[in-house]
């Protein structure tokens, strides 16, 4: 678009925006836009033609319906945490920040469901209905600030989701406003819902299809009691070989984390938390429910552990003990930054059972590339996270960090797995997935956009990647993996 | 007749049906109200020959209605007189089961309760346990995403498919969902599931398979009245219990039941409660205890607890057999599947009691009180005059009762032609308007399984005027479980 056409446009559209009543904020000035260039994909930058801050749903379906005539694309933003850059605005769109529909609407202690604006943050919820021994399952990392309607958007996980589900599976409902301005209530409080399953469909689709402008989640009782281990084991298969023992055994821990050498040094040596020196990989494991459930659960998993040679297996004794134990995970990322000038995290899923191999194929593929790999992950979920490190300023060393790092994602395809975990694709994974998935599937992607919105305005060139593209990716398959953006710290 | 002459090039010779005769056994399927004789029935045996069957579908405009088992409640299978019938009955074989990955891959023909007992040896199970386990099929389930006693605990078909292999009118295999946690892009496995048929044809489904649980128990709970033990159902989810099963019988139906099987279910009870406990033994024994504190506390008047495993089948058996138990009692009847928030159980409960003694006929209420999907009973007799137009009354103010406390006028049965009036009460414009365009995507022709589960915008405009009507079911004199 010309400079005098976009400026037309941008007029324009201000013009449609500041005719909506009740009277929206909008944004209008570089200055006010500059915070909203980016979500947490930050290497990627883009200044949005306009911002406005809707906050009532009649207000959203102004919004939607005036950029629809003008032909604006609309990229909806929750709190912009989100790390494969969903939420990135679009140059000659419209950045729709939801950030000012944050009210909890409802909570139905009886029916345990909480019914929420787009903008509520994750904790947010579980603070609210703590007082009724009450929570709200999925709890991504940055679950302080990351809202509700972003994690819809993405089907987001967390430490929890091997128990409890991703995001799909702890919500009832959700509102949201289609490209035609229309808005959908998809899903009910009830078991079942008649017709498709435009909820499912709608989770995960990365404000492709509709803006989430109001969701009804379900609430977990608080567990009675919780237990917590840390096991040492000599070599990183016996690790993953436990994780499948453990699961084998028809037991579901809330967390089953993995971290290898690389990873307890660094948190040695930056937290000092006295882990075993002598073990090459741990496991924290938690397991919750009923007294007599956590105790049972904890005497088997305490047996599986001896029995899959653990050299070491520590029980926290009190909330204190367990805070301490779960330090290392949850600064694992801090931590491994103190190691080397740069490093990059893959975020790939496979089936359980690939773990010890796909883990040692990790390794393998370091060596070959001389880099530095560690590995911190959800092991229960199969989802891995390798952290890949390098120095930028060494020439070469980013370059064979990506092709390390597309290896790897290969291979999690390969063996049956997928290339997003909890992350989502947004612009990071656009090229993987063309690796994924084959014509028929894109294509149904696609005619599935369409159905929601024909025109393609809402946040185009996200999720989804053109069959075009494809093709044209498809000459440099040996890359297909390959993370784009490797310089960015992901957690 | 030129279409069947077109299908015999592309499929194996009998596979073809053409004469009325042949054609019978698929005029309908378990809402056999329903009756038509497809035009052709075809029976292919793989990939290639239902790829053949939806090329000449899509050449002559002809629609296609795939059908499994014939089970299905709702009519979802019920042929097209201008349409080729497809059976996936051919499509049965459990192709893999992954003991350690702990999922069976198999064809959409196979029966339910076969690849539960096809992984028994192996300590594991298939969870979802529609009634009609024996005979419906693995295909038909993820087409109506059919429930089951068991689904409080272990989630509904949709929650235990891992991936589906589907294809679609053009004739395009996709391969959805993953074995993995998440799947990249939109959840089209989710979408497929309970699409009745619409949207593709399935060949082939990953399922989750679980560990078979170390013990069961079961509580039965009797109350001295009906509101009580709906509060009291709502109490143990309330308490964070997830019973493996939780189903509620009340008076009509208890004594009914045991002149027919002698459960030794508690007469004097308004109603009862059983409520099923499975995993290791502490976890079992932890979790009654927990949930007779919670009966006891909600004004439970007795509380047995099967002591054997004979004895917890004997308190089923009463629950299984409640419908035909029904049936003797009475010379017809009609069933509704509607789902409820949990929360509101005691209260439409209360309600249905009032209507029932409104209208002067009795309701039995048997369902999945854990689930909220219930299940009432009209009883009724079709000769005296009037009387069924009272019961359709009865059962629309039922619907209704259920979409006004925030629930669905579906549970586990699908909306097929049953329900298709329904649906226009339940969803507003916009979301039916979507609906249609998302079947649209898939199946721009409208040519699988056209005039089931979405109804047209044009038919709800019409049935707005038959407002007094609209919960109304057609055919209530069928039975249905």
């Amino acid at each position: 678009m010309s400079a005098v056409a976009e400026a037309s446009l941008r007029q324009r559209a201000l013009a449609a925006l500041q005719a909506i009543r009740p009277h929206l904020t909008i944004i209008a000035d570089v200055e006010g836009l500059k915070p909203f260039e980016t979500d947490a994909l930050i290497a990627h930058r883009e200044t949005p033609m306009l911002a406005v801050l809707p906050e009532t749903e009649g207000q959203v379906r102004d919004i939607v319906k005036a950029c629809r005539k003008l032909g604006v694309p609309v990229v909806t933003r929750g709190a912009g945490t989100g790390i494969s850059g969903g939420a990135i605005p679009h140059r000659e769109g419209l950045l729709l920040v939801l950030s000012k529909m944050n009210e909890i609407l409802e909570v139905d202690t009886v029916g345990r469901t909480a019914t929420v604006e787009p903008g509520v943050r994750n904790l947010q919820v579980s603070e609210a209905v703590a007082a009724h021994g009450l929570f709200y399952a999925p709890d991504p990392s940055s679950q302080l600030i990351c809202s509700i309607g972003g994690n819809v958007a993405e089907n987001s996980g967390g430490v929890h989701c091997l128990k409890y589900g991703l995001t799909v599976h702890n919500l009832l409902a959700v509102r949201a406003v289609d490209a035609d301005g229309d808005a959908l209530l998809a899903g009910s409080r009830s078991l079942d819902a008649p017709g498709y399953d435009l909820l499912a469909v709608l989770t995960g689709s990365e404000g492709n299809l509709g803006v989430i402008t109001q969701a009804t989640v379900r609430l977990v009782p608080l567990p009675e009691r919780t237990e917590t281990l840390l096991a040492g084991f000599a070599t990183v298969r016996e690790a993953a070989e436990a994780v499948g023992e453990i699961i084998g055994e028809g037991i579901i821990p809330a967390a089953l984390e993995m971290m290898d050498r690389v990873v307890i040094d660094a948190c040695e040596k930056c937290m000092h938390l006295g882990l075993p020196r002598d073990a090459d990989a741990l496991l924290l494991v938690e397991v919750d429910g009923g007294d007599a459930e956590a105790r049972d659960a904890l005497a088997r998993v305490s047996a599986i552990l001896e029995r899959c040679a653990a050299t070491e297996v520590r029980v926290a004794a009190d909330d204190a003990e367990r805070a301490r134990l779960w330090k290392s995970r949850k600064g694992a990322f801090t931590a491994l930054a103190t190691i080397l000038p740069d490093f990059y995290t893959i975020d790939g899923t496979i089936p359980r059972r690939c773990l010890p191999d796909v883990l040692e194929y990790v390794y393998e593929l370091a060596a070959e590339y001389g880099l530095v790999v560690g590995n911190v992950f959800h092991a229960g979920d199969g989802n891995i996270h390798p952290c890949i490190f390098y120095d930028a300023n060494k020439p070469g060393d980013l370059e064979r960090g990506e092709e390390l790092g597309g290896r790897i994602l290969e291979r999690c395809v390969e063996v049956g797995g997928t290339i997003t975990g909890e992350h989502g694709v947004g612009i990071e994974k656009l090229r993987q997935m063309c690796v994924q998935f084959r014509a028929p599937e894109i294509a149904a992607f696609h005619d599935t956009k369409r159905a929601f919105d024909p025109d393609g305005i809402l946040n185009p060139g996200k999720a989804v990647p053109a069959l075009k593209r494809c093709a044209e990716w498809g000459g440099t398959h040996v890359h297909g993996g390959r993370v784009p953006r490797a310089d960015i710290p992901r957690f | 007749m030129e279409i069947a002459r077109e299908l015999e090039l592309g499929l194996p010779h009998g596979s073809v049906l053409v004469d009325r005769e042949a054609l019978k056994p698929y005029e309908c399927d378990g809402l056999s109200a329903y009756r038509a004789t497809p035009l052709v029935a075809a029976i292919p045996t793989d990939e290639a020959e239902v790829a053949a069957v939806l090329k000449v579908a899509r050449r002559n405009k002809t629609p296609v209605v795939a059908r499994g088992s014939g089970t299905g409640l709702s009519g979802g299978a019920l042929p097209l007189a201008d349409g080729i019938l497809l059976s996936l009955a051919r499509f049965n074989r459990i192709q893999d089961v992954n003991p350690t990955a702990r999922t069976a891959r198999v064809q959409p023909g196979v029966t339910n309760l076969r690849i539960s007992q096809h992984v028994a040896p192996l300590g594991l199970y298939y969870a979802p346990d529609p009634s009609s386990q024996i005979a419906c099929s693995i295909g038909g389930n993820v087409a109506e995403n059919s429930g089951g006693v068991h689904c409080l605990k272990y989630g509904l078909t949709v929650h235990n498919v891992l991936r589906v292999r589907a294809i679609n009118i053009e004739g395009d295999i996709l391969e959805l969902g993953s074995e993995a946690l998440d799947a990249p892009g939109y959840d089209l496995m989710a979408l497929i599931t309970g699409s009745e048929g619409l949207l593709a044809v399935i060949l082939e489904i990953t399922v989750k398979l679980l560990p078979k649980p170390e013990v069961a128990q079961v509580i039965m709970a009797s109350f001295s009245d009906v509101e009580k033990a709906g509060e009291a159902v709502a109490n143990v989810i309330g308490a964070g219990i997830v019973p493996a099963g939780l189903e509620m019988m009340d008076k009509l139906a208890t004594s009914a039941v045991e002149g027919f099987v002698h459960a030794g279910y508690d007469l004097e009870a308004e109603a009862i409660l059983l409520a099923e406990s499975d995993g290791t033994r502490e976890e079992v024994a932890d979790e009654i205890a927990r949930m007779i504190e919670v009966m006891r506390a909600s004004g439970a008047t007795d509380i047995r607890v099967s002591q054997s495993d004979a004895e917890r089948l004997r308190f089923w058996s009463g629950r299984k057999a409640a419908f035909p138990a029904v049936g003797r009692i009475s010379p017809d009847y009609y069933c509704i599947d509607g789902s409820i928030p949990r929360a509101a159980l005691g209260r439409v409960l209360s309600r249905i009691e009032e209507l029932s003694a409104r209208y002067g006929l009795r309701c039995a209420n048997v369902f999945h009180a854990g689930d909220g999907n219930l299940h009432p009973l009209i009883l009724y007799d079709a000769n005296i005059a009037g009387e069924l137009e009272t019961t359709e009354k009865f059962a629309s103010d039922i619907l209704e009762l259920c979409i006004e406390v925030g629930g669905t006028i579906t549970g586990e049965h699908g909306v097929g032609v049953e329900k298709i009036n329904q649906m226009c009460v339940q969803f507003a414009t916009a979301e039916l308007a979507q609906f249609h365009a998302v079947k649209a995507a898939f199946d721009p022709d409208g040519l699988l399984n056209p005039g089931k589960a979405v109804p047209t915008l044009h038919r709800c405009a019409e049935f707005g005027k038959m407002h007094v009507h609209r919960g109304a079911v057609a055919h209530p004199e069928l039975p249905r479980f």
